[in-house]
């Protein structure tokens, strides 16, 4: 299989790293290989946070710019911030308003690199059904729903109810279908 | 056989504990911070009994794990490599003497810098101390390669280096390992003072011996596969090939395949030294030019015998700071083949228009800041607010931050925050000035290399302020536990060593003790501080401001969670959030006002002590 490249960005504290297991779990189960490269230290302390993550059987682990299929950013700025990792044809999924993404300034480049942009209010979706620290999980149901990928939402779906802790796995599925409709109505 | 989606310091873990190391030390630094607790993880899941110590700092570390080693056990210890420049005395003296049961060092080296003072390359190190080292790509060869040099450093009776970057340390590989089993080498110490005490003339010999193992070890490099090895074809002569190794060796062979470019041989080195000459000669004789991709520094090139062949950093075609990440490689190698009148990898302008692109929007500058509640942030304020003019040397921690709020004017290394202060006393008191100098540093510095400095400044009569910012923990590296409050990596007990123990036998006679929480108290406290400073018969003063670490005790650090709210006393100065630098603290966007995050707030309640207009008020 071709190595497919995910990246995930955020801000410290919204769970990038919880976020790439769940997308690493759900690889591995189905027998594929995994390598990611992660954010600690100085920059986790309130700063922009990227995890990198390819499935498949790559050698190294740092996704190069131009060469990401994904990215998935649970914050509008990071989502910019890490714009140039996407390859052209590469798919962008943002928690943000729907209606007020992209800047104006980026579209122009999206459509020129055959980016089409898919926002979702992750966060908020999250925050009203009862677990804002959840927006991770929110925004890997809206992606599946795409069908983009080598993993299906049943895997998704399956691996958030294996790694939610017991207390939180109802509100966490709940989260997940939401989410997922919200992404199906847009395809 | 278990699966497990491991960090590469993880992976290392496992490779130090499939070696046999019954010995394992380390000082916590970014990024080798995870090894040791992986290796604690380990030896409880498959009982093992290795004995696992933080030690206080690398050079102590060093040394534990070699006197293990020649009483015949393996050991290992690790650090990140500006810790090892503070254990190079140890190192470099081991060499010469060698070892009798495996000694790995390993040295995680962070290009960027990404979380370090410097971006010095640990080969060279190795160079310098006449150390073999190894060079991982990622995760499993990493793991792979420690027992590799558990077996290089027993045969050979030399220490080993593995130098694994950040991109090892900090990757994530899915690894699979099976039981774990116990070594059972006792410690059997054989005297030979000739070896172990042996005076200049015995290290003469020594020194001998260790470059006759060299000229060994590099035969043996010649044909240790799969880490070092070329690809060329037999008889076959090429216009161009890269010469690589560590983590851009990975990077280069997943790039070259993924372009289908197996016109373009490579060299890859991930036991660059002791120099496999034979190895590298037969690529050099078959390539009319080479490029050497390696990190951070010039190991690989410096040693390459014909310059002329050899492109690189010296040549100007490869940065001589920074990460070697994949898009600059790609860049790299473009522009080197394009040189050589070859085809380029791709045509990709390597994300430059969508990168100028974005340093256009003017997206909001993330830089770090110390975390809602943080005690430092406290002690910060009012050392400020006591003694605004003075000369503020800090050190190396979270309250490396405190440069945000003007209270760090200097950062040098590990200790240095006395050591500066006493220096700067020192250069203004030869021209009779009395300079106020207020020096900070983190409870686990102080121990690490504070008392040395602290000893020495009481000795020679310098005078200054110390606040020793006690949090009980090891914060910025991962909440590793503190001396102080005796707990040990592996959940045992050890004897807790009280902070005010350690300041008073330096030859401290004023010391005091207080809780930043309460700013105003310290505030006074650093003034009276300074009377004694000043006064002829006083000398240095030391503050301990105790207040347990606001993640690392998240349950406890704040026992009356105060709510806060903001009054319409409110002028909008952002003091709160500009210049005091909480996070939980904001200026919306579209009302302009200042507003509380709820979500982030600690609830410390100092904001309701700092605030300029007395506009912020408990809830």
């Amino acid at each position: 299989m071709k190595t497919i490249n995910y990246v995930l960005t955020g801000l410290g504290g919204q769970g990038i790293l919880f976020m790439t297991k769940i997308l690493a779990t759900a690889a591995l189960n189905k027998g594929y290989n995994i390598l990611g490269a992660e954010t600690h230290g100085m920059a986790q302390r309130g700063g922009s946070v990227v995890s990198h993550l390819r499935i498949g059987d790559a050698r190294s682990s740092l996704i190069r710019a131009g060469a990401a299929d994904f990215l998935l950013s649970m914050d509008e700025s990071e989502a910019y911030r890490y714009l140039p990792y996407l390859k052209k044809g590469g798919k962008l999924f943002v928690n943000a308003p729907f209606d007020a993404f992209p800047d104006k300034r980026v579209a122009e480049w999206l459509e020129k690199n055959s980016i089409e942009p898919r926002a979702m209010e992750a966060s908020k979706k999250a925050m009203e059904l009862g677990a804002p620290r959840s927006t991770n999980l929110a925004m890997v149901a809206f992606y599946s729903a795409f069908g983009y990928g080598p993993l299906s939402t049943d895997d998704l779906r399956a691996t958030v109810d294996d790694m939610s802790p017991g207390q939180f796995k109802e509100t966490n599925l709940r989260i997940f279908d939401v989410c997922y409709e919200t992404g199906r109505s847009m395809v | 056989m278990k699966q497990e989606f491991l960090l590469g310091n993880g992976a290392m873990a496992l490779g130090i504990l499939e070696a046999g190391c019954q010995i394992m030390t380390s000082y916590p630094g970014t990024p080798s911070s995870e090894i040791l607790p992986e290796v604690v993880r380990f030896s409880k899941a498959f009982n093992l009994n290795t004995s696992i110590e933080w030690s206080i700092n690398e050079k102590v570390a060093f040394d534990n794990a070699f006197a293990a080693s020649i009483s015949g056990k393996r050991a290992c210890c690790c650090m990140k490599m500006v810790g090892l420049n503070v254990a190079a005395d140890s190192f470099m003296s081991a060499a010469y003497i060698g070892n009798i049961g495996g000694l790995v060092i390993i040295s995680c080296d962070d290009p960027g810098p990404h979380s370090s003072q410097t971006e010095q390359d640990s080969r060279l190190m190795a160079r310098l101390g006449k150390v073999p080292v190894l060079d991982p790509a990622n995760p499993e060869e990493a793991r792979e390669m420690i027992k590799t040099a558990f077996d290089l450093s027993e045969e050979f009776q030399v220490p080993v280096m593995v130098r694994p970057a950040i991109r090892v340390c900090h990757a994530r590989q899915n690894v699979k390992y099976d039981v774990l089993e116990n070594n059972l080498t006792k410690a059997d110490f054989k005297r030979e003072p000739t070896r172990w005490a042996s005076t200049p003339k015995f290290r003469f010999l020594q020194h001998k011996a260790l470059n006759k193992k060299h000229i060994k070890i590099s035969e043996k490099f010649n044909t240790l596969k799969p880490f070092n090895m070329h690809t060329l074809e037999k008889q076959k002569h090429y216009p161009f090939g890269v010469v690589t190794g560590g983590v851009p060796s990975s990077v280069v062979q997943d790039m070259f395949e993924e372009y289908g470019r197996n016109d373009i041989p490579i060299l890859k080195l991930g036991a660059p030294y002791p120099f496999p000459e034979k190895l590298a000669d037969e690529f050099m004789d078959a390539c009319d030019k080479v490029l050497v991709i390696e990190e951070t520094d010039t190991l690989i090139e410096y040693l390459l015998r014909d310059k002329r062949k050899t492109l690189g950093r010296l040549s100007g075609h490869v940065p001589m700071e920074g990460e070697l990440v994949p898009e600059k490689i790609e860049g790299v190698l473009n522009k080197t083949l394009s040189d050589c009148e070859l085809s380029p990898l791709s045509d990709h302008d390597c994300g430059q228009e969508a990168f100028s692109l974005v340093g256009g929007l003017e997206l909001p500058i993330r830089k770090p800041t110390l975390c809602s509640g943080c005690p430092h942030r406290a002690s910060f304020y009012s050392i400020r607010k006591a003694l605004p003019k003075a000369l503020f040397p800090s050190d190396i921690g979270c309250y490396t931050l405190g440069s945000n709020l003007g209270v760090v004017d200097t950062v040098l290394d590990m200790g240095a925050g006395i050591t500066m202060a006493s220096g700067f006393w020192n250069a203004y008191i030869q021209d009779d000035v009395q300079k106020p100098i207020v020096a900070t540093m983190g409870d686990s510095t102080f121990f690490h290399s504070g008392t040395t400095a602290l000893i020495n400044a009481v000795y020679n009569d310098s005078r200054f302020i110390l606040v020793i910012l006690d949090n009980h923990i090891t914060a910025m590296t991962g909440m590793q536990p503190s001396i102080t409050q005796g707990d040990r990596v592996d959940g045992r007990k050890g004897n807790a060593i009280a902070l005010e123990t350690i300041v008073k036998g330096c030859g401290i006679d004023y010391l005091k003790v207080i809780d930043p929480f309460d700013t105003k108290n310290m505030i006074q406290t650093v003034k009276d501080a300074a009377k004694y400073v000043n006064d002829p018969e006083g000398g240095i003063a030391v503050i301990i401001s105790r207040h347990p670490c606001v993640i690392g005790f998240k349950d406890t650090a704040i026992p009356e969670k105060i709510k806060v709210k903001i009054t319409d006393e409110c002028n909008e100065c952002g003091f709160c959030h500009l210049r005091f630098e909480c996070p939980s603290m904001y200026s919306d966007k579209e009302t302009g006002k200042t507003e509380i995050n709820e979500v982030l707030c600690a609830e410390c309640g100092v904001c309701l002590q700092i605030c300029p207009q007395n506009a912020i008020e408990k809830a």
